[in-house]
């Protein structure tokens, strides 16, 4: 009833392969690009630019990790160290004079040229193999940052982003920061759309489900694999030049370090491989929660005047947000996508499928 | 469940007086907001709720006894677990309440939010994290790091071991072990001007985080025989480090540890070994101190501190009295020079007045300048007796003009367009 069926029909291959083939998930779609477009004008500021802000550009980075290893299937533990390559370059691109336009693209190449090349090496090994040398190009890319102040900046490692400046406009207000992350949100979003209606998606899934069955059909596995490095490396490098320009404004070690990695793929994971609606709920999950229940934790207990020491109450959210990641995955294995799946399979045929009963 | 049910009718209770109008409040002027934005549950574990009981402390004692020229003092902790992101939106929800004073005691959040305390003209205090440069205060007009920096500390570590041996380094040999991350390299510059100037050898001995690892090093230093070896390490760095002195015959009374080495790291080295080991500090360890003294005879003795007493008897505790009575020696100047309301612009001048302040003894005496938000970057070096830190020099600031030549030549790279 919700996601009406009746009158939708695929008469030609067109038709078949549109992205949205239920009418009510492109009406929802542009329902929350309205609101999207909207929300600096019906969002307190604080929202906008602590929460919005980052969610959107994780949400884009998530995305690009997301099509490394929930479609092509190749697990990928550096990611972070990518979307560090990505922020240093276009910082000093920037820096040197290079338009923020082109910076950022440079930023994208830079990661992406570096992040294939890693993947050339690590490509020879598979799976579980392939995870450790990923992580191995995390490290390596941890210690050329904390030994090389020329790359990162002098005085504990930390390199000043200049202002970002696009189509000669200066963006220096909370809108114009959120805009900049939700036009880039928004493109990486279509893009994973069409992805999966492409030859090249199709291939991919070729790859993740079986390799050496996908070379038997003719798809040359090793070229998709450094193909599907290379655009995610892409979409990582600007999402991390996006975030250093409009959040942080000035790029360090410690944001690019082996935890964010780690987190990157907990968003992943938990969201639902190869979801896209899901990286949007991991992102929420994985990044905001714990802010979110530490303020509720930390009011709760002002509200009821509990004399609870500060270290205790650093750690209730802590072990909340644990339990909640647990309560996801046991509830549902494929991740929150899944659960909204579930939800949207369910309203699908409701109440007809009541009458059944 | 009992005092639950207690505090409800109490606060059932107020509210209906409050509607009535009736009630007087004891302290009607309007508090001073301290926002303490820590890392209560990751990686700065080893000094933050030290630091946090402390500010809760000199809090809850200062409000006591009249407050801040008549204003109560409000500290608002949360928790970032070190992470920037977070960093980032408890800064942003303080700011929104009202609050412009921070200080969120991790390097790495610290980087993250000092562009926005630049650009919104809020107070950062970041004694000992954070970048070195940001003491040159024509630069970071609104951040305050009182306390020395690394570079400081390391001269004067040089300036204390040349005391030692006669007044003269020619020829001596000095090693620097360090954890091998942004931390411990940035003392190498002023090291090796100093090594240039003075004419001793620098021997560097790298060690790998976390610093459970430093065999390879201690070998090469007992190959090297080095005359002291300062020490750039943390917490269980230090007590490896120990291990590997006892291992390789190096004398620990020769060894001389950045200000991070705390009772805790004592303990786990064992109290009599530990005996003879060197710190550099700006601050006054153990309970001796007049205001420790106080605070413990004043809460501890009944109970009604902010935490647990074991965290008193450690110097992080005396480190967070030093930083917050600092601060608040600010905002009483503040008031008392520009008066009510407190404003980050009054809240500045006031910290650039501060002359002279040893917060009783507390600490090594600073004087803030515009120029010089460090406070001058005094350390004295304390010796560990087996029982409590004996100081073994005054307080003093040494090579002020090479240190200051690394500070301007850093800070001169910042820059917020």
């Amino acid at each position: 009833m919700f996601y009406r069926l009746s009158g939708v029909r695929h008469a030609d291959y067109v038709s078949d392969s549109r992205i949205y083939k239920v009418p009510t998930d492109r009406n929802l779609a542009v329902f929350f690009l309205i609101i999207g477009l909207a929300a600096p004008f019906i969002i307190p500021s604080l929202y906008l630019n602590s929460y919005m802000l980052p969610w959107l550009i994780w949400t884009a980075a998530a995305l690009g990790l997301n099509l490394v290893t929930g479609w092509a299937g190749q697990l990928h533990l550096g990611y972070a160290a990518v979307m560090a390559v990505g922020a240093y370059s276009a910082i000093h691109a920037a820096r040197f004079g290079v338009p923020w336009e082109f910076a950022l693209i440079i930023g994208g190449l830079a990661s992406s040229v570096i992040g294939s090349l890693f993947a050339f090496a690590a490509l020879r090994v598979k799976g579980l193999y392939l995870a450790i040398t990923t992580l191995a190009m995390q490290f390596v890319m941890d210690w050329v940052l904390s030994h090389s102040p020329t790359i990162s900046g002098g005085s504990h490692a930390s390199l000043q982003s200049p202002t970002l400046t696009l189509l000669g406009q200066e963006i220096t207000s909370d809108r114009a920061y959120y805009y900049v992350a939700f036009g880039w949100c928004v493109l990486v979003t279509i893009f994973m759309l069409n992805l999966k209606r492409t030859g090249l998606g199709r291939a991919l899934v070729a790859v993740r489900e079986k390799d050496y069955a996908a070379a038997i059909l003719g798809v040359n596995s090793f070229y998709y694999k450094i193909l599907a490095f290379a655009t995610s490396s892409f979409i990582a490098g600007i999402s991390g030049a996006i975030l250093v320009a409009t959040f942080f404004f000035l790029a360090a070690p410690e944001q690019f370090s082996v935890n964010v990695s780690i987190q990157v793929l907990a968003m992943v994971i938990v969201g639902g491989l190869s979801s896209i609606i899901g990286s949007y709920f991991g992102v929420a999950l994985i990044l905001l929660v714990p802010g979110v229940v530490n303020t509720v934790v930390a009011s709760v207990s002002q509200w009821l005047g509990m004399q609870v020491n500060v270290e205790t109450l650093a750690h209730i959210p802590n072990a909340v947000y644990g339990a909640l990641i647990v309560v996801v995955l046991l509830i549902e294995p494929l991740g929150l996508g899944k659960l909204y799946g579930n939800v949207r399979d369910y309203l699908m045929v409701w109440p007809f499928d009541q009458l059944r009963k | 469940m009992v005092n639950l049910i207690k505090h409800f009718k109490v606060v059932v209770l107020a509210t209906a007086l409050a509607a009535g109008g009736t009630v007087a409040s004891a302290q009607d002027k309007e508090p001073i907001r301290f926002g303490l934005c820590f890392d209560l549950s990751k990686s700065y574990t080893f000094i933050s709720p030290q630091v946090a009981q402390a500010a809760q402390d000199l809090a809850m004692y200062t409000n006591e006894n009249g407050g801040i020229k008549g204003h109560p003092v409000e500290l608002i902790v949360r928790d970032h677990s070190n992470e920037p992101q977070r960093g980032v939106e408890c800064y942003e929800q303080l700011k929104r309440e009202g609050v412009f004073i921070f200080n969120f005691l991790s390097t790495p959040v610290t980087n993250a939010v000092l562009p926005r305390a630049m650009k919104d003209g809020n107070i950062l205090m970041q004694s000992f994290v954070g970048r070195g440069d940001a003491v040159d205060g024509t630069v970071f007009e609104w951040v305050f790091p009182v306390g020395p920096t690394y570079w400081q500390q390391a001269a004067n570590d040089v300036a204390f071991i040349k005391n030692q041996m006669g007044g003269d380094l020619n020829g001596a040999k000095i090693g620097f072990i360090y954890l091998d991350y942004p931390f411990g390299q940035e003392p190498i510059e002023i090291l090796k001007t100093l090594s240039e100037k003075e004419g001793f050898d620098l021997e560097l001995y790298p060690v790998p985080l976390p610093g459970s690892d430093q065999s390879g090093s201690w070998s090469k230093i007992r190959r090297d025989k080095p005359d002291y070896v300062i020490s750039w390490l943390l917490a269980g760095g230090h007590v490896v480090a120990s291990k590997e002195m006892r291992r390789n015959g190096f004398p620990i009374d020769r060894y001389l540890s950045v200000n991070w080495l705390n009772e805790v790291d004592i303990a786990n080295i064992g109290e009599e070994t530990a005996k003879g080991i060197l710190r550099g500090t700006n601050v006054a360890g153990g309970q001796e101190v007049p205001m420790v003294k106080t605070l413990l005879d004043t809460y501890y003795a009944k109970g009604e501190g902010s935490g647990p007493e074991s965290l008193v008897r450690d110097v992080y505790y005396n480190t967070g009295l030093a930083i917050y009575s600092v601060g608040f020696e600010a905002a009483r100047i503040a008031i008392e020079e520009n008066g009510w309301p407190l404003t980050p612009e009054s809240m500045k001048a006031g910290y650039e007045s501060i002359k002279n302040f040893d917060a009783n003894g507390l600490m090594a005496p600073v004087t803030v300048t515009p120029k010089d938000h460090g406070g001058g970057g005094k350390t004295r070096v304390e010796q560990w007796n087996g029982t409590t830190w004996v100081p073994l020099t005054d307080w003093s600031a040494d090579y002020l003009d090479v240190v200051w030549e690394v500070i301007e030549e850093s800070s001169k790279t910042f820059s917020v367009e």
